[in-house]
């Protein structure tokens, strides 16, 4: 008999090299895609937007400005709803006991953020070579942005796993909900942009203080909104894996009888 | 050695929870005797092989398994549509802790299967014989105490059985063998005991010939 972390860590490394295949060469191009997709939005809004907010920011490129801002969102949204799917397209595999829903998800989550990471560093060094000057004057504070989006990512996609499980309609309106999101995380305007009382409200949003962070970890001109902090982002992030956690607990016999 | 203890299951559905499919099942099973389950259609003789393999579990009640418990053979399940028969292999192995002689044992899947070619296309393009053939070896490939069979032996063309039987009668002599089959010989041949389902309960019979007179006569002519 295997002892219980043996068996969690050869699942984890199966699930994770499973995972990585299907999602590398999905496609004949499937792993450019991962590169081509922020990339594509990123351009789209820098020249939608680039030159408009030109000088929004005292001091900070707009097309930098635009691009760690989508970045940051796209890492959080990425994490949330491809993890959410986790559970339902792995659902062959359950047929083994060792693999539980909530691995996948984990894995899956891990996956994302690791190929973000190397996406991110690609785009950003793509953009330095294009004569901008991406060199974050505090990476710690950017890192630490960074990751804490990607933890909202997967306590989301944790919870919304087990959702769209117990209620396939749940899919649908994350998909809805993450349009509203985009334009609402201030991925094209600082939080200090919008107005009060609106800003209080807008603020409830964990991945405006996502954001607004990880600009100010890029950014030594910018001065991100007072009440924005990492504290609200990593407790949000807390709350919502113990969450989803939890509900995997509850649910996860009746999400592998399925 | 594998404890059945009082276990009752139903599903939920979409309409509030179902009938109860188990009803209090009791028995132990213990090493190395080979068991056949019957029972009619429906009666939850899958639904039991879930649980004791642990991919599902009771609703009330409790089972233990204190030995290496293969998942159900021949289930449909565990597969993975759009990954290759290799990466399928490649990723069992992989959960039952077999990195170290992960070639030998894909050497050995691949000559069970005979699957040629088609090892390394996706699965999904596979035709339901030659899913089942994978299937089958995949279980041979590693040992266990014991092994669960869900109607396994009826797959495969003529040669594919031939070859599955002999395997299947090797693996009933050196391990435990929990087996769903409608083949009245295929039972006699490779089971001792018996476990009979009717309405909800679970009746154990030494002689796997006593739990098929009782499965017989409960059937209205």
């Amino acid at each position: 008999m295997r002892s219980h972390w043996n068996v969690q860590k050869s699942v984890a490394s199966a699930l994770f090299l499973r995972e990585a295949i299907t999602r590398l060469s999905a496609s004949r191009i499937a792993w450019v895609w991962i590169l081509l997709e922020p990339l594509a939005h990123v351009i789209f809004l820098m020249t939608m937007f680039g030159f408009v907010f030109h000088r929004m920011v005292h001091g900070v490129e707009g097309g930098v400005f635009i691009m760690t801002g989508l970045l940051g969102f796209i890492i959080a949204r990425n994490t949330a709803t491809r993890s959410a799917g986790a559970v339902s397209a792995n659902a062959a595999l359950f047929a083994y006991r060792q693999v539980l829903p909530v691995d996948t998800v984990l894995v899956r989550a891990a996956l994302e953020g690791f190929l973000m990471l190397i996406s991110t560093l690609v785009l950003l060094a793509g953009a330095a070579l294009a004569g901008f000057n991406v060199a974050p004057h505090d990476p710690l504070t950017a890192l630490a942005a960074f990751s804490g989006l990607w933890l909202c990512g997967l306590g989301l996609g944790l919870m919304l796993s087990v959702a769209a499980e117990l209620l396939p309609e749940v899919n649908k309106l994350v998909n809805i909900a993450f349009i509203p999101l985009y334009f609402i995380s201030g991925v094209m305007v600082p939080a200090m942009a919008i107005p009060q009382p609106y800003r209080q409200w807008a603020l409830f949003n964990p991945f405006l203080h996502g954001l607004e962070m990880l600009r100010a970890g890029f950014f030594v001109q910018f001065h991100p909104a007072p009440e924005a902090g990492l504290s609200y982002l990593y407790g949000f992030a807390l709350v919502a894996i113990f969450l989803g956690l939890a509900l995997h607990v509850r649910y996860a016999g009746r999400m592998v009888a399925q | 050695m594998i404890i059945v203890d009082d276990v009752h299951k139903r599903y939920s559905g979409e309409h509030g929870p179902s009938r109860w499919v188990l009803q209090g099942v009791s028995f132990t099973i213990p090493p190395r005797v080979n068991v056949g389950l019957v029972g009619r259609n429906g009666a939850g003789k899958s639904t039991l092989l879930r649980l004791i393999g642990g991919i599902d579990t009771p609703t009330r009640g409790r089972i233990e398994r204190q030995c290496r418990v293969s998942w159900p053979m021949g289930f449909g399940g565990g597969l993975q549509g759009s990954l290759t028969g290799r990466q399928n292999a490649k990723f069992v192995c992989r959960i039952h802790g077999h990195d170290d002689a992960l070639a030998d044992r894909l050497a050995y899947i691949n000559d069970f299967a005979n699957l040629g070619d088609y090892f390394d296309q996706p699965v999904k393009t596979y035709s339901s014989g030659m899913k089942s053939r994978l299937q089958f070896a995949l279980s041979m490939a590693f040992d266990f105490d014991v092994y669960i069979s869900d109607e396994v032996t009826a797959t495969g063309d003529v040669a594919f059985k031939n070859k599955a039987a002999a395997a299947f009668r090797n693996l009933a002599d050196r391990a435990g063998l929990i087996m769903v089959s409608h083949g009245e010989g295929t039972l006699r041949q490779f089971c001792s005991a018996g476990i009979w389902l009717h309405e909800g309960c679970a009746h154990w019979f030494d002689d796997i010939g006593d739990a098929l007179k009782h499965y017989k006569e409960s059937i209205p002519a």
